[in-house]
């Protein structure tokens, strides 16, 4: 392979990395709020996908999806934020916080449910997704060269997953819905004292989350131009190496660790082919794990 | 006087009837049905079953199956899901034998397949062996000659290996002037890498083309642009592609969107399913796929009818179910099965016996050929996508 090649991987790999950062957003923001993994996050994510596809089936006739793609993205963003509503009030809402692992399992049951629902439905088959820039530009190859080409249908994606990541980021740090979850995430008993509703942030924080996620699934159906249960899981587990590797809590972790094992993961697959891509990948997780624990940009030191 | 016979007569034919109807609802044979019913692999089970369930209604409305003492017993058509995970599996076929079930049809998965007849007792009557002595007449698993590996193991699937030489040599004799193939793989999953290595890739190379190579990827893989760029550098003029259909459409949009230029492209046989143009009909058009089945006779059409009306299609896979519920009712006839309480062993080792004496049978697109080994030598056609349909593209037998 030429240098041309691994530029074209890593060019490709780093826009495919922004729905990995989506979705490792989503781990980090709650965990960052909670101190708790939600596992079902991207199966949420991923139901958002199939209900705004399930709308769009409604509306539609024969071939036609009855919404433009962006309005699906819209539909999958609300219906993830609702699924996420549900996740929260069904695994963290009532689970006694004293028992750490009963949250987590929840998740992991719900995972499942979601999981075997969409099967269910859809019998496992793979559904049809629109891209991005399907009914508006026929061709989104945009070619530099015989060698380099970037994929205009992913450019957006990419472009569309940083204006959510930016308004996530305005949300945060610029609103008082920010300050209390921003609150809640430092100080939770201060942040009470203060008067801000801890069930309120926990929840809003997961609609938010969800609402990330709807928006990340439905870029993934429309970047392979297929939806199938099949997903769920290994973007649950790139999800968590992400966020890990950002740094538990951390939203710019997880932004910067997504592009990256976006890129890297395409350079190992050039470099080594696709049946050690993963391990290479997983070897980068345990470096972390072993070398910087804390992650690109986590703290060193724990919660008080 | 007449009146009083014409009542004794009415009341005899009356108990005559009212007899052998009680003998009919007395007498089931049981067959059971495993498959995947859950996870990513629903639809296969979702398919045997529907069909299963169409082919026993049909034997029944026709007045059932004659048993051995010449009454008529009804079938009795019970699946399970077996989650296309081989404990799972074998655990689901213990549990068929030790209920009523005198044969099971299934499963979908080779990898359940596999384990599950080495469960089985390897040869038949063989007092040494403590294994599961209950016949399986699988309609779905297609990884190659794993009949072989119990004598209580039957298989109507597909040679995959003679589909694709033929195939490839009819490509080759309509189309001279294509010099190259070129693969795409899908690595992880066993039925479409043994497919790619030992069929795709030797019979393509004994047809004359020169394999130029072959690309890879994973069974959930989401991106697929490395791969088709070098699909793309290799200008081959025929694409094969021996991947199931979740990571064969999403290929098939990448190549679409990277103007991947071919002039044939050819499928796995697993793909000429309605999960592919459900999936990418308009990417999938075109492509080219030997199956074992294709509504194209009156006998596969009732089948696929059959089929949607419990909820299911008809397909290279799931029609197989049909035929093995007809081969049975002739082999369960032909045999004497009773169908009774107390001879359901003995009617497994019938049903055993006559499937292992089959020389050939009827199936839904023509004859099949029985092999020694418990394998099925089926009748194919070439199929190509057109729209939401899959379409005769050639009958070899003609």
């Amino acid at each position: 392979m030429e240098f041309v090649d691994y530029l074209q991987a890593v060019t490709d790999g780093v826009m495919q990395g922004a729905y990995y950062a989506l979705i490792g957003i989503g781990f980090t923001l709650i965990f960052g709020v909670m101190n708790k993994i939600n596992l079902a996050y991207a199966a949420a994510a991923f139901g958002g996908a199939y209900a705004s596809l399930g709308v769009a089936a409604l509306i539609g006739t024969g071939d036609d999806f009855g919404l433009p793609p962006l309005l699906m993205f819209l539909v999958s963003a609300v219906a993830a934020g609702l699924f996420a509503w549900v996740v929260y009030t069904i695994c963290f809402r009532f689970t006694p916080d004293h028992y750490e692992l009963a949250t987590l399992m929840a998740t992991v049951g719900a995972f499942f449910l979601i999981e075997e629902i969409a099967v269910h439905a859809t019998d496992g088959e793979p559904m049809d997704f629109p891209e991005v820039l399907q009914g508006i530009i026929d061709d989104p190859m945009i070619e530099f060269s015989d060698a380099f080409a970037v994929r205009g249908d992913l450019l957006t994606i990419f472009l569309l997953a940083l204006i959510a990541m930016g308004l996530l980021l305005t949300l945060l740090y610029r609103t008082r819905l920010g300050l209390a979850t921003r609150a809640v995430a430092q100080q939770r008993t201060a942040a009470q004292l203060c008067g801000i509703s801890v069930d309120r942030t926990n929840a809003t924080t997961f609609i938010i989350a969800g609402v990330l996620g709807g928006l990340a699934g439905a870029m993934i159906g429309a970047a392979v131009g297929v939806l199938s249960p099949l997903l769920f899981v290994p973007l649950t587990v790139k999800g968590l190496i992400v966020t890990v590797m950002g740094g538990l809590g951390s939203i710019p972790g997880a932004i910067v660790a997504g592009l990256l094992v976006g890129g890297l993961e395409n350079v190992f697959l050039a470099l080594r082919g696709i049946t050690e891509r993963d391990m290479y990948v997983m070897l980068l997780l345990f470096l972390f794990l072993a070398f910087r624990p804390q992650g690109l940009f986590g703290k060193k030191v724990l919660r008080d | 006087m007449k009146r009083q016979i014409m009542l004794v007569a009415a009341g005899a034919l009356a108990f005559t009837g009212t007899q052998s109807a009680a003998v009919s609802a007395d007498r089931e044979v049981h067959v059971a049905g495993f498959g995947a019913k859950s996870g990513v692999v629903r639809s296969f089970g979702v398919n045997t079953e529907a069909v299963m369930r169409a082919a026993a209604e049909k034997i029944n409305k026709e007045g059932g199956i004659k048993l051995g003492d010449g009454t008529k017993g009804k079938v009795v058509v019970t699946f399970y899901d077996d989650r296309c995970k081989a404990e799972e599996g074998i655990s689901v076929v213990r549990r068929i034998a030790s209920g009523k079930a005198v044969v099971a049809i299934g499963p979908t998965c080779s990898n359940v397949a596999e384990p599950l007849f080495g469960v089985l007792q390897k040869k038949a009557g063989d007092a040494s062996d403590t294994g599961l002595q209950f016949p399986i007449f699988t309609d779905t698993a297609i990884k190659g000659g794993l009949a072989k590996i119990s004598e209580w193991a039957f298989r109507n699937v597909p040679n995959e290996s003679q589909m694709y030489q033929s195939l490839f040599k009819w490509v080759k004799k309509t189309n001279p002037g294509f010099k190259s193939v070129f693969g795409g793989v899908e690595e992880d999953f066993a039925h479409s890498r043994f497919t790619w290595y030992q069929v795709m890739e030797k019979r393509a190379a004994e047809a004359g083309f020169e394999v130029k190579g072959r690309v890879k990827w994973l069974l959930n893989d989401t991106n697929f642009t490395t791969q088709v760029r070098q699909m793309k550098k290799a200008k081959a003029d025929v694409i094969s592609i021996s991947s199931h259909p979740f990571t064969l459409c999403g290929v098939l949009k990448e190549m679409k969107r990277q103007r991947v230029k071919y002039k044939m492209l050819i499928g796995l046989t697993s793909s000429s399913s309605m999960e592919t143009l459900r999936g990418c009909s308009r990417q999938a058009a075109g492509i080219i796929i030997p199956t074992s089945y294709a509504p194209v006779t009156p006998a596969a059409k009732e089948a696929a009818a059959g089929a949607a009306k419990y909820n299911g299609s008809a397909d290279l896979h799931s029609a197989a179910a049909w035929e093995n519920m007809f081969i049975l009712k002739s082999v369960i006839e032909k045999t004497g099965v009773m169908a009774k309480a107390d001879t359901v062993q003995a009617d497994r080792r019938k049903i055993r016996d006559g499937l292992a004496a089959l020389k050939s049978t009827g199936g839904l697109i023509g004859g099949i050929q029985r092999t020694k080994e418990g394998e099925a030598v089926k009748p194919y056609v070439y199929v190509h996508a057109q729209g939401k349909e899959w379409k005769i593209l050639h009958d070899p037998r003609k």
